[in-house]
């Protein structure tokens, strides 16, 4: 676009105009002088026209509440309520989200002490308060079992991802366990999920311990900020990350996916951990491309119009499949 | 001698655009906050914001007939819409979040309702208000205008200035209103006059 005169300095040049055609009579060398200063950007077209506009709606100052006039309504049907609720529904998520977990918490109160597992759907997120006071949050497709015994706290975690709020209890340690993969805290905030490579920790607040079952000399302490890959093939990684990156990877606590340079790749495969509607990519060069933006997780379609209109990739859809590009 | 406004003798080219600013002034301007907040919850910048609303006044100002629009606001948004996507296409590095917000945003098939149409008066008659609050001078200037329909003549004659101040006056409200109706009309007012304050003063013109 054009630069030069910003937008606030040609509605100032609008204004100007307005005023001195209020003042003086339209003679037809003012005439000129405005139709030249109009032909020089557009911009001043649509500038002009909104100065008009708003002097001419000042007349209508104390008369605004009696016009009966405005009303866009063509004769169509109406919509129906639900279609009124559905709005500040889809904005919903932009505030947080956090009426998703509510809406999960008010179905469950999870009271069993021993052995009880609990999982969730695809695209479900279930937030569970367990006995101890401590919170488990689970992501999409996990399943845990826990275990409050006296002297312990157990959760196994079989698949999937959660993250915990713990409750401080020193004399009861606070152990996750995926795999041979074992997490230890006494009060803090971390999240554990389940991935190929291995299993990702975050943790959010306070201190964690991680090891692996048989090679307990070399656990790794992790604190607020930090993550770490564990895994039995290939030696534990552990990461600094700004807090904004922590409040990203775990923005699926409020139902979002949360992107800043993911990959598309990367994104796809986060969109189909939720929905049972899978996003396939058919141009594999669109792969690498790095995306940003901040989506619901059970939006698939949405996002892939982003895509649509970003990537200018086609899109084709059916009932199971989403299809980008090709 | 014509009045830009009036029409009077000057054939249908002024009747069509006093039509065209009446239409603009009730059916879209109403309308401008909304979309403003809008824009800035999809994260845009200011600026980026002040431009494409200016470009969908231009569309409205380049349109050959408004009679087809029977939906304003939602053509409002449309245009926005489009000029969005135009840019996105045009621009290297995109917040795609900009445009699931603009899809979110089902104005198209939408009927206003009767309480967003309540609404976008209040807001307009709330950035009315705001008259009231202009500076003195200002303030005058324009309740004698648009209150009392004295002319700016009789204005200057009235409060002993001279017409060019009165002209000044008027253009400086428009300004600050617009700030206002800008930032939407929650916004201090004090705020917008201290900042048209502070733009003139560099550059004033006698």
């Amino acid at each position: 676009m054009r630069r030069g005169e910003t937008a606030e300095e040609i509605d100032d040049a609008a204004f100007a105009w307005v005023a001195r055609l209020d003042r003086l009579d339209l003679t037809s060398d003012l005439q000129a002088e405005l139709e030249q200063w109009l032909a020089v950007d557009t911009r001043r077209q649509g500038a002009f026209l909104r100065a008009q506009a708003i002097w001419q709606s000042l007349d209508r100052a104390s008369r605004i509440d009696a016009q009966p006039e405005i009303n866009d309504v063509t004769g169509r049907v109406s919509p129906g309520p639900e279609r009124e609720l559905r709005r500040p529904a889809r904005r919903a998520w932009i505030g947080g989200g956090g009426a998703l977990i509510a809406a999960c918490a008010a179905g469950l109160v999870w009271q069993a002490n021993e052995g009880g597992a609990i999982s969730t759907a695809r695209g479900e997120v279930r937030h569970v308060p367990l006995p101890d006071g401590s919170t488990m949050l689970l992501n999409t497709q996990s399943r845990v079992r826990v275990a409050m015994r006296p002297h312990e706290r157990r959760l196994k975690m079989s698949s999937g991802e959660a993250w915990f709020q713990v409750q401080r209890d020193p004399a009861r340690p606070f152990i996750v366990e995926v795999g041979s993969v074992r997490v230890r805290a006494v009060g803090t905030a971390f999240s554990v999920r389940q991935r190929d490579l291995g299993v990702e920790i975050l943790v959010t607040e306070g201190v964690v311990e991680a090891w692996l079952v048989g090679r307990e000399a070399n656990r790794i302490r992790l604190s607020a900020g930090q993550k770490a890959m564990v895994a039995e093939t290939s030696p534990i990684k552990q990461l600094d990350t700004a807090p904004s990156e922590l409040d990203r990877r775990l923005a699926w606590r409020s139902g979002r996916i949360d992107l800043a340079g993911e990959t598309l790749a990367e994104a796809v495969e986060e969109f189909n951990r939720y929905n049972a509607r899978q996003i396939y990519v058919a141009q594999p060069e669109l792969n690498s491309r790095k995306l940003y933006g901040i989506f619901r997780v059970d939006d698939p379609d949405g996002f892939s119009r982003a895509i649509h209109y970003s990537l200018n990739a086609q899109i084709s859809t059916s009932n199971s499949l989403i299809i980008i590009g090709g | 001698m014509v009045d830009l406004g009036s029409g009077e003798g000057a054939g249908q080219v002024d009747a069509d655009r006093a039509r065209r600013v009446a239409w603009v002034a009730s059916r879209i301007m109403p309308h401008e906050p909304g979309v403003r907040r809008w824009l800035a919850r999809s994260r845009l910048p200011h600026d980026q914001i002040d431009d494409l609303v200016q470009e969908a006044y231009c569309r409205f100002a380049a349109m050959a007939s408004l009679d087809h629009i029977t939906q304003p606001q939602a053509y409002f948004f449309q245009i926005i819409r489009s000029l969005i996507v135009d840019k996105m296409r045009q621009a290297r590095v995109v917040r795609i979040e900009t445009v699931t917000e603009i899809e979110a945003l089902p104005v198209i098939t939408d009927e206003p309702s009767s309480e967003r149409i309540v609404a976008a008066r209040r807001e307009l008659a709330e950035v009315m208000l705001l008259i009231s609050q202009l500076p003195d001078r200002c303030r005058s200037v324009f309740q004698l205008r648009k209150i009392e329909g004295l002319s700016q003549k009789e204005i200057a004659a009235k409060l002993g200035v001279t017409e060019t101040i009165v002209e000044n006056d008027v253009a400086k409200g428009m300004r600050i209103i617009s700030r206002a109706l800008r930032e939407g009309p929650d916004r201090n007012l004090a705020l917008a006059v201290k900042k048209d304050d502070e733009k003139r003063r560099d550059r004033r013109r006698d």
